[in-house]
This record gives C-alpha cells, sequence and structure tokens, in this order.
C-alpha cells in the first residue's frame, strides 16, 4: 500500500472517530493532540491547548494550583506528553481532522488547476513566529481571567480565534459559532475576530496548502517536545542526489529537507511527518521515516515511479 | 556524378559511410540475435535501433512530426504535449564519424563528431527544428559546425539557455523562464500546451520511466544483461511511448536470468550510444556485469517521474522544470557534487564493487569530472577504472587487457 494511501485511510478514519466518537461512546480525553474541538457535538475527544487554556492549565492556575486540580492538570499533560513522545507529528499530518479539511480545500482547488500561492521564503520566516505568539497568547490571557483582572470571557482566548471552533462544528450541524455573539462587548469582539480568522483561513486554505499550519500553535507545542519524539524523519545525504522533489511536493514548502548535506536529523519545525517527500524521492534510502532506529518507511525509485496521477 | 561510371571524392566517401554504417550496425544485431540471453520480445527494440538516425521513419512510426533533442535537458513531456515526437538526436556509428573527419576538429567529442557525420551524409536528417540546450562547448558550437554544409541549419536551432548553476538563487527562475519561452516556441508551431496536454504527457513518460525502473531493477539482480537495458533505453524516442512502454513491461515479465558470478560494476560517465556497445561488450567478455549506470544514453535519459502537488499549469511547467534542471547531473553543471551520492546510494540496493568511468576521448566535462569523483569512490574501498576510448575499435585489445586485470581486483558474488 502506498504511504499516501495509508495516510489518506487513517485521516478518514481518525476524522470519523475525533468528529463523531463521542456519540459512539468514544472519549479520549482533554490530551489530544491535535483539533479535536470540544465544539462539535459529540466530538470523541478534546484538543489540548483548551485544556491548556482552562481548567486542565494555565487558566486555573491561580484558582486550583493548590488543591487536587494540580494533580488533574500534571496527569493530562503527562498523557499528552507521552501521545506525542509516540506519535510525533503524525497528529498533524496524519490524524488532525482541521488538517484534512485543508487538504480538502487543496483538492478543490487542484481540481480546477488553480495555482497555488507560494509564501516567500523571509515572509515565511516572519510568519513561523506567530505560532509562538499564539502560545504565549494561550500562557498569558486565562490567568489574569482567573485572577480577575480581565473579563472572564478571555478564559479560553484562543478557542475565541480558533477556525477550527467555527469551521469543525458545521461537520455535526452545529452552526452557532458562525454568527455574531451580542452577549457583551468581549463576545462580540471574539467573535468577530473568529469570523475574521475563519474568513482568512477559509481563502487561504483554498490557495496554499495547510494554509493554517504556518500559525498553528499545536505545532508549536509538538515541536517544543522534540527531544522526546521518537518519529523521525532521517536523510542520508551521501544518497541524495538533490533533484528538488521533497521541496516541491512539501505541502509546508520545507526547503531544509532538500538542502541539508551533512546532517541527518532533517525533522524541521514546520515538518507534518506526512511522508510525501519520502514517498517522491527517487534515491533509494536517501529519505526516511524513523520510529526510534526501526525504519517505517524509506525513499526508493520504485515508490517514486508511482507519482499520483492528476486528480 | 562527374561521369558515367565516375563518382566524385564526396560520392565515393558517402558510399564508403553507408556501407560501413550499414556493416556496423549488421555487426552489432548479429551479436545481440546470436546471444544466450536473446529472446523474441528484444525483436522490436533491435529493429528500432536500426533506424535510430532516421527522423523519418520515426514520424512515420509515430504519426507525428519530429523535434530534434539534443542533450537530456528539454522536457520531452512538453514537445509532446505540443503534439510531436520527441526525438533524440545522436550518434554512435564510427563510421559516421570518420565521415566527418574532414570537417570537424580532431579532439572533438566523438558522439558529436558521429553526428556531424550522420547530418554531413543525410541531408534529411538535418531537417526538422533542433532544440539545443547549453550544455557544454561541444555541443555549443555543434550547430555552427553543422553550418558550414548547411547554412539553413542554424536559424532552425532554438537554444534552450541552462543555467550552469542549479542551486544558486536565480538558476531556478531563470530556467523556468526558458522553458516558458520553450513553450511558446513550441506552441508556435504546433498545438497549445495547457493543463491537461501536459499532464497527460507528464503520465505518459512517468509510466515509461516506471517500466524503465522495472528492468533496471532486473538488471540490478542479474536478470536482465545491461546491453538489453543499454538498448531498450536507447529506444526510448523512437516509437509511440505508450508502444514503447508495453513492450517493456513486456521484456520485464519474460525475461529469465541472464548472468551468475560476474564482478558487478557500475558504469558512470560519458553517452554509450548504438551500434558503439564496443565498451557494453567488453566488460561482459571480461567477466563483468553492469549493475546500475548514470549514463544519459541509458538510466538518464530521462530524469524521471516530475513530483508535484499543484496541478496548475503553472506547478506542472515548474515541477516540469526543475526535474529536468535541478534533478540532472549532468558534468557541465557547476554544482554537481551530489553526483557521487547517486553513485554510493546505488550501491546498498545493488552491491556493485567497482566503478568503471567511461570518458570519451575530447569529452571535457566528464573527464574534468571524473577526477573528483575517483578520489571520492576509491575513499569508500571501491574499485575505480578509468576507461578513455572513442568510437574506433582499434583500441578493443587494449581496452580488453585492461578490463581483464581490473577485473582480477573485484570479488566475485557468491
Amino acid at each position: 500500500m502506498r504511504l499516501s494511501r495509508l495516510r489518506h485511510t487513517v485521516q478518514y478514519a481518525s476524522f470519523l472517530a475525533l468528529m463523531y466518537g463521542g456519540r459512539f461512546g468514544l472519549r479520549l480525553g482533554s490530551a489530544v493532540p491535535c483539533f479535536s474541538c470540544p465544539y462539535v457535538p459529540g466530538c470523541g475527544g478534546y484538543c489540548y491547548l483548551m485544556g491548556l487554556q482552562g481548567y486542565i492549565g494555565f487558566g486555573m492556575s491561580f484558582a486550583v494550583a493548590k488543591g487536587i486540580g494540580l494533580l488533574h492538570a500534571l496527569a493530562y499533560f503527562t498523557l499528552f506528553v507521552v501521545l506525542v513522545a509516540v506519535f510525533g507529528k503524525l497528529w498533524c499530518g496524519w490524524i488532525c481532522p482541521f488538517g484534512l479539511i485543508q487538504d480538502w480545500f487543496s483538492s478543490v482547488r487542484r481540481f480546477f488547476g488553480i495555482r497555488e500561492r507560494v509564501i516567500p521564503f523571509e515572509t515565511k520566516q516572519r510568519l513561523a513566529y506567530v505560532k509562538y505568539g499564539l502560545l504565549v497568547y494561550i500562557a498569558v490571557i486565562p490567568p489574569l481571567a482567573t485572577a480577575g483582572l480581565i473579563h472572564q470571557d478571555f478564559y479560553l482566548p484562543f478557542c475565541g480565534i480558533c477556525p477550527g471552533k467555527s469551521i469543525l462544528p458545521l461537520f455535526a450541524g452545529e452552526t452557532s459559532y458562525m454568527t455574531l455573539n451580542f452577549d457583551n462587548a468581549v463576545s462580540l469582539g471574539f467573535s468577530a475576530a473568529l469570523l475574521m480568522t475563519t474568513g482568512i483561513a477559509l481563502v487561504g486554505m483554498f490557495f496554499k496548502e495547510r494554509f493554517f499550519c504556518i500559525f498553528c500553535p499545536m505545532l508549536a507545542l509538538i515541536h517544543m517536545l522534540k527531544p522526546l519524539t521518537a518519529l523521525r524523519l532521517i536523510k542520508a545525504p551521501s544518497s541524495c542526489t538533490g533533484c528538488g522533489n521533497c521541496r516541491r511536493v512539501c505541502p509546508m514548502d520545507i526547503e531544509t529537507v532538500h538542502r541539508e548535506k551533512t546532517s541527518r536529523d532533517v525533522q524541521s519545525e514546520e515538518c507534518l511527518d506526512c511522508g510525501r517527500c519520502v514517498e517522491s524521492c527517487p534515491s533509494g534510502g536517501a529519505l526516511g521515516i524513523y520510529f526510534s532506529k526501526l525504519k517505517l518507511f524509506a525513499s526508493s525509485r520504485a515508490c517514486a515511479a508511482e507519482t499520483r496521477k492528476i486528480r | 556524378m562527374t561521369g558515367d561510371n565516375v563518382l566524385s571524392r564526396e560520392e565515393r566517401f558517402l558510399k564508403k559511410f553507408s556501407a560501413g554504417a550499414e556493416a556496423e550496425t549488421r555487426k552489432i544485431v548479429s551479436a545481440l540475435r546470436t546471444r544466450l540471453d536473446y529472446s523474441r520480445e528484444f525483436d522490436y527494440f533491435i529493429e528500432l535501433a536500426e533506424t535510430c538516425g532516421d527522423a523519418e521513419a520515426v514520424s512515420c512510426r509515430t504519426g507525428r512530426r519530429t523535434v530534434n533533442l539534443l542533450c537530456v535537458q528539454a522536457p520531452v513531456e512538453m514537445v509532446h504535449a505540443a503534439g510531436f515526437q520527441p526525438f533524440r538526436v545522436w550518434s554512435g556509428s564510427s563510421a559516421a564519424s570518420r565521415f566527418s573527419l574532414a570537417a570537424a576538429p580532431a579532439l572533438m567529442c566523438p558522439m558529436l563528431k558521429a553526428l556531424l557525420g550522420s547530418l554531413r551524409a543525410n541531408e534529411g536528417a538535418r531537417d526538422g527544428n533542433w532544440i539545443i540546450p547549453t550544455t557544454c562547448d561541444w555541443v555549443i558550437k555543434f550547430p555552427e559546425m553543422a553550418s558550414y554544409e548547411c547554412p539553413s541549419f542554424l536559424p532552425r536551432v532554438f537554444w534552450l539557455e541552462l543555467p550552469h548553476l542549479k542551486d544558486g538563487p536565480n538558476g531556478g527562475e531563470k530556467w523556468l523562464d526558458e522553458i516558458y519561452r520553450f513553450k511558446k516556441y513550441l506552441e508556435s508551431m504546433g498545438e497549445k500546451i495547457d493543463r491537461h496536454s501536459i499532464a497527460e504527457s507528464i503520465e505518459l513518460y512517468r509510466e515509461a520511466w516506471s517500466a524503465l525502473t522495472k528492468i533496471s531493477r532486473m538488471r540490478g539482480c542479474g536478470l536482465l544483461a545491461n546491453v538489453w537495458f543499454a538498448l531498450i533505453a536507447g529506444t526510448m524516442f523512437l516509437d509511440d511511448v505508450r508502444k514503447w512502454t508495453a513492450a517493456v513491461l513486456n521484456v520485464a515479465a519474460s525475461s529469465t536470468a541472464a548472468y551468475r558470478n560476474n564482478a558487478r560494476v557500475f558504469l558512470a560517465g560519458s553517452p554509450i550510444v548504438f551500434p558503439n556497445f564496443k565498451l557494453h561488450l567488453l566488460l561482459e567478455e571480461t567477466g563483468m556485469s553492469v549493475v546500475a549506470d548514470d549514463l544519459c544514453s541509458s538510466e538518464r535519459i530521462i530524469p524521471g517521474a516530475a513530483a508535484f502537488e499543484d496541478t496548475s499549469e503553472f506547478g506542472l511547467m515548474s515541477a516540469l522544470a526543475e526535474r529536468y534542471h535541478r534533478a540532472c547531473l549532468c558534468p557541465t553543471f557547476i554544482d554537481n557534487d551530489r553526483r557521487v551520492n547517486n553513485i554510493l546510494g546505488q550501491r546498498a540496493e545493488t552491491n556493485f564493487s567497482g566503478v568503471v568511468f567511461h570518458v570519451l576521448k575530447g569529452c571535457h566535462p566528464y573527464d574534468i569530472e571524473g577526477m573528483g569523483l575517483e578520489r571520492t569512490i576509491k575513499d569508500r574501498g571501491l574499485r575505480f577504472i578509468r576507461i578513455e576510448t572513442d568510437y574506433m575499435p582499434e583500441d578493443e585489445r587494449n581496452l580488453s587487457s585492461r578490463l581483464e586485470a581490473y577485473r582480477c581486483t573485484l570479488p566475485t558474488p557468491q
């Protein structure tokens, strides 16, 4: 089975599990390292970012740090770290339901033969800081709300602007997050900001593959745990002929894999572990996905010869 | 004719050339047909190879006008998408090489010298449009030499200006501009190239490459002799690509073990073109099996499947441009340091123990690059031999002795 087919199968299976699993008794808890949105009625698990902002993370840091809540938070954090350590960025490239939706947008663009927009290298480097900025935002705002220094509606500040909150519930028939909330000025501000980020995300996702992943704080969080993760993208620089296939098929336009001439570890910050670079590399063994030292999948000319047809 | 029975000097030369070229082809064809591993599946390719210099025959066979391509950097998919048959022009004929002696410098690349001879002998071969990427000095000056005898040759040449720095900041962009210029040129003569036509051509040549990959793996496993692989690869542009692919898959499905216990070697360097299979045959005779190569006449005849995610016209054009530029391992590039990786990378798959580096006399880029390559290969504990030759058969005994001595240094696989 080709790697991309396997990936698509996993993507669809996890989409169903994370979006509708709750309706069939699936409860994966609040430490899921991808956009398994809690605002989707009947979802199978909760995105860890929500927990991190709210009741198991920064949001409760002042109020319950002294009590049993801290153990609760630590337990979820440990679970999150374990899940990231085992699956690494497969959460982004293979499991995230929002990732699959972004891939659907790209498929529509490809179907119509519309050109993908390329973000210039310098701009991309600057945009890379946005996701870390969002992590700081997640860490700073909720404690202020808990302490009563700002309005309590700031309790989940990232969810308030995350396009996943407005788009993902649509697949469960929930449209209320696509409207303005007039409860108070803060709610109105957040709902307006959400509609704006949703609009930007929808347009961006259509013209640029995995557009939202550029800004995703979950990707940044997973990357920060890189030293603990077992799953790696490894390059054998002495086998690379520099054809550039890896760079061209990369949904995140990563250049490192192509350019690297000495180091074996080419798992960069933006990498989603989707494996497209490995699949398209015609040099036998030049690229591989490893779980610790175990080779899971390696490039080969035979596999590259099966480059997908235009849909 | 100067008189009823008296031939002019030129006519005498021409007659001699024709007889020589025919004899040369007959000799190799007969050698191929009498091999122990010959089977009927190879007949298709032998018959194609017999007409390898005849663009008119290819045009009749495919029903498409041919566009002549020199070197391997012009995307064949675009030529095909514009409604033409890509026709790789080269020659391996020593008779043709001799025929051009008076018109070419003595130390000229034998392949281009032979091509010049073929053009001199066959006026029809000069017709058509020529796509010439600016690779080595000989290629750049070739049209000028061809135009001495045929002044109309030069205006029919379309130059593809090749940026020689692949990984430089502007190389890719410049090359993409060239590819768009090439597209316009093809469209001015043929059909409009759109997203669908180019996608179809990419798919056709991907299938062809995939089939070539299959028989390349067979060669690596000892199921197909290198001489057959070279013959098959060299005929890729001599018929409709669908028919060619089907015939290759036929070979892949039917071939049986070709040889055993020969020393396994990698063949690198200058191209080896039919009917000049001198080195291929000598390697076999001296007990060596070529299990992989990086010749632009066989393994690198097309650079491989274009990988892409963006299916817009721009995306496909960019993918093709990059595939024919960045992935090209021609020694005329400045930053070609990753070429050795292609050789070493294939060692894991084919387990060869030595590298035979073929240099055509006068082929300076390969000659120069061979020096660095030799050092790296030897550092990795592999045996290396440099074979400098031309199309003439006179040095066969000498080469044979050197190859036999080299063979003795290689381990024989059990």
